[in-house]
């Protein structure tokens, strides 16, 4: 009896176990890798969505989509309507924004559902286009890999080359957040290629608010003390004389061994005054003038003229517009607690009033295998 | 004696009562601290641990008055039988009310987190029928229990040192930032997240070596300490002190940053192991519950009751449908009830028996 008891709890329990009922072969999913968002002409929001093939007789790996919708969550919807398998969000590589989204205050709101479910993927690199987004979408070319795959290592292998941000969402997130900084993220653009051109900051409603190159990008990461594998640098130290400098005899290209950046925040005068000092130990890769027009202090010397320079104008760039990329509200939080919680609402007035003096000390570790006489 | 029939080893004690402070509150803590006491709340946690400390020795040198009974046969000892009837009674409610919550609230985040499609009554008859066929045994059974899980579970702490690659120390300066005050409120939540130790008022006669129940229960508590400061300083460390607020449980999405080529979505992973981690929480609970209850009736034997209880909160789920603000309206009641049994209680009644050792002797002389 008790046996037979035993037995139909046992079926009973077989019965319920309803978390197998729903499964998903990958093959009836249409698992999108990149989401675009952008607006068109009239102010809309379009939605772009790529996904891979899998099946042996679509001749393309991938397929693209593009839906005008309300939301994100209600892009899917749309999206339903015209895919082969269920369409799901938890694999996004990339998030492409259109320029044109960016250049409003209020759109990181959009990006609501991407938080607040917990499906998602928090990993997903945000990317601006400078362009159209449909124009990356589409963009298929036969010698890459499929795009998503493509653009996400375009952007982690500049990462690691210390020229790109991965901008995660979830560092996205932070920097959003964050009063005592302001958000950037790469940028991509479409010539006849795709190529990176460079980090967009936002100031700190999201709003697109400067253009950093890809060399003051680099600069930029190096502020934050963020250097990944290498850093390479080429910069002109030596005055163009020659009127036809087509071969570019005044640079020198150098590999930054290790980068040290250190921030002194102060408060005088009713300002933050910030002491930013930072320490390279470098490499000299490639010099296209001989060694006697310059000595090696001479060398340093120029270097760190130059360098000075670049990074005092790419601050003067960002006090400017009001932001804060560098996160130097975080150290004023931490060391001018009192003074900081002031003004931590509109931190990039304070920033752009305050003093920040650069120093920069170069210490060259080796000139390479040759000589040029 | 009855007691030193199943006794626990000293492994077993501290795990045992570890376990029990370890559970669902992990994983909303370092949001709670923040909200009162921004990133200074860490300070607030070694405060709670003191206090925690403080009230788990006062607890042990009660049980010394008394070593091969349980606190219902202390109570019964000095004050009576009927006195001793009514603290089982308040010990079975306490702790089946929040066995019960905290029993909810993990089916609830695994609903939310890993099975969103799933019934909570199904999921929490699944939950159910391990617990039973643990509960059911004596406590050697559930001391093993959680002793096993805690080393099986403990590498899972490891995946914590990832999110660290990205930390900003700058968050946590300066220390102490707005004076004492908001750090005395968190300490207010803190006490509460240490609380479990008062499990040692059953622990206690089961114990072998007895000597070293004060440093056992100093250990577990101070084990519980680090785990909780390793959490909350990576979450405080990586989310900038104006977002954290806005994760309802940091600790979980902590690990949603955490990939490998082979494996993405390491929270559900992690939290389908963390299951583990509450059962050693809620199952003690379950124990010492069924355990008052046959104490209550002088029965010997506890098992029969443990299909009740686990039916019971079966039923009150299915006809009370469970929300997370339910169950945290639940958990904030139980609060003040927790607060007078771990702390006050132990308190009184040690000033109590003092006094009455005190006077029996003179009495004595």
């Amino acid at each position: 009896m008790k046996r037979w008891l035993y037995a139909t709890l046992f079926i009973f329990l077989i019965v319920i176990l309803s978390s197998c009922g729903k499964k998903a072969p990958l093959e009836d999913l249409t698992l999108a890798l990149i989401l675009g968002i952008d607006l068109d002409d009239k102010n809309n929001l379009v939605f772009y969505e790529i996904n891979p093939v899998f099946s042996k007789e679509a001749k393309k790996g991938t397929e693209s989509y593009e839906v005008k919708a309300k939301t994100i969550r209600d892009s899917r919807r749309l999206f339903d309507a015209l895919t082969t398998g269920e369409v799901t969000a938890g694999k996004i590589q990339v998030l492409l924004v259109g320029k044109r989204v960016l250049q409003h205050e209020d759109w990181f709101p959009i990006l609501d559902t991407v938080y607040r479910n917990p499906t998602f993927s928090m990993s997903t690199r945000v990317v601006t286009v400078d362009g159209p987004v449909s124009k990356v979408v589409v963009h298929n070319p036969e010698e890459k890999p499929q795009l998503s795959l493509h653009l996400k290592a375009l952007i982690d292998k500049n990462y690691d080359r210390t020229r790109a941000v991965k901008g995660t969402l979830q560092e996205l997130h932070r920097e959003i957040y964050e009063k005592g900084m302001t958000p950037f993220i790469s940028e991509v653009k479409k010539e006849k290629n795709i190529e990176l051109a460079g980090i967009s900051l936002l100031d700190n409603k999201g709003k697109y608010a400067q253009f950093l190159n890809v060399p003051e990008s680099t600069l930029l990461l190096m502020l934050q003390n963020k250097k990944r594998h290498e850093i390479t640098l080429t910069i002109p130290v030596l005055p163009n004389k020659d009127e036809k400098n087509i071969f570019h005899k005044n640079v020198i290209s150098f590999a930054v061994n290790k980068v040290k950046t250190r921030i002194k925040p102060g408060y005088k005068q009713n300002k933050f005054q910030f002491n930013i000092s930072i320490t390279l130990t470098i490499n000299i890769v490639e010099r296209l003038f001989p060694e006697e027009k310059l000595n090696n202090d001479q060398l340093t010397a120029a270097i760190e003229k130059v360098l000075k320079k670049q990074i005092e104008d790419l601050i003067k760039k960002i006090q400017k517009k009001k932001i804060d990329p560098i996160g130097l509200g975080l150290y004023a939080r931490a060391y001018q607690y009192t003074h900081y919680k002031k003004v931590e609402n509109k931190w990039g007035e304070a920033l752009a009033e305050s003093d920040v003096n650069v120093s920069v000390k170069i210490d060259i570790n080796s000139n390479g295998a040759v000589i040029q006489k | 004696m009855k007691y030193t029939q199943n006794p626990i080893t000293f492994m077993q004690y501290i795990f045992l009562i570890h376990g029990v402070q370890v559970g669902v509150g992990l994983l909303t803590l370092p949001r709670e601290l923040a909200e009162k006491a921004g990133t200074d709340g860490w300070i607030a946690l070694i405060i709670g641990w003191l206090f925690s400390t403080l009230a788990s020795l006062i607890i042990i040198q009660v049980m010394k008055n008394y070593p091969n009974g349980t606190i219902i046969d202390l109570i019964t000892h000095y004050f009576g039988k009927w006195c001793g009837k009514i603290a089982a009674v308040i010990f079975i409610l306490y702790y089946a009310f929040i066995g019960s919550t905290i029993f909810v609230r993990e089916g609830l985040f695994i609903q939310f987190w890993i099975l969103p499609q799933t019934n909570m009554v199904i999921l929490l008859l699944l939950l159910s029928i391990p617990s039973y066929l643990i509960v059911r045994n004596n406590i050697t059974i559930v001391g093993r229990y959680a002793e096993l899980v805690f080393f099986m579970t403990i590498w899972m702490f490891f995946f914590y040192f990832n999110p660290l690659k990205e930390a900003h120390w700058l968050h946590l300066l300066p220390i102490i930032k707005e004076g004492w005050f908001p750090i005395l409120k968190a300490v207010k939540t803190t006490i509460f997240s240490f609380l479990g130790f008062e499990i040692a008022f059953f622990l206690y006669p089961f114990l072998q070596q007895k000597h070293k129940a004060s440093i056992g229960i100093v250990i577990a508590n101070t084990l519980t300490l680090i785990v909780f400061l390793i959490v909350t300083i990576v979450a405080f460390t990586f989310y900038s002190p104006d977002e954290i607020t806005q994760y309802k449980e940091p600790t979980i999405n902590l690990l949603k940053i955490v990939e490998f080529k082979f494996l993405e979505r390491l929270e559900i992973v992690y939290l389908s192991f963390y299951i583990f981690v509450i059962s050693t929480t809620v199952l003690p609970i379950f124990f010492v519950t069924v355990f008052s209850v046959s104490q209550l009736f002088g029965k010997q034997d506890h098992s029969k009751y443990v299909g009740w209880l686990l039916l019971l909160n079966l039923v009150y789920v299915f006809f009370l449908p469970q929300s997370f603000d339910r169950n945290t309206h639940f958990q904030k009641m139980g609060e003040p009830i927790s607060f007078l049994l771990g702390y006050a209680f132990p308190l009184c009644l040690w000033v109590y028996l003092l006094l009455y050792s005190h006077l029996k002797r003179r009495a004595i002389k």
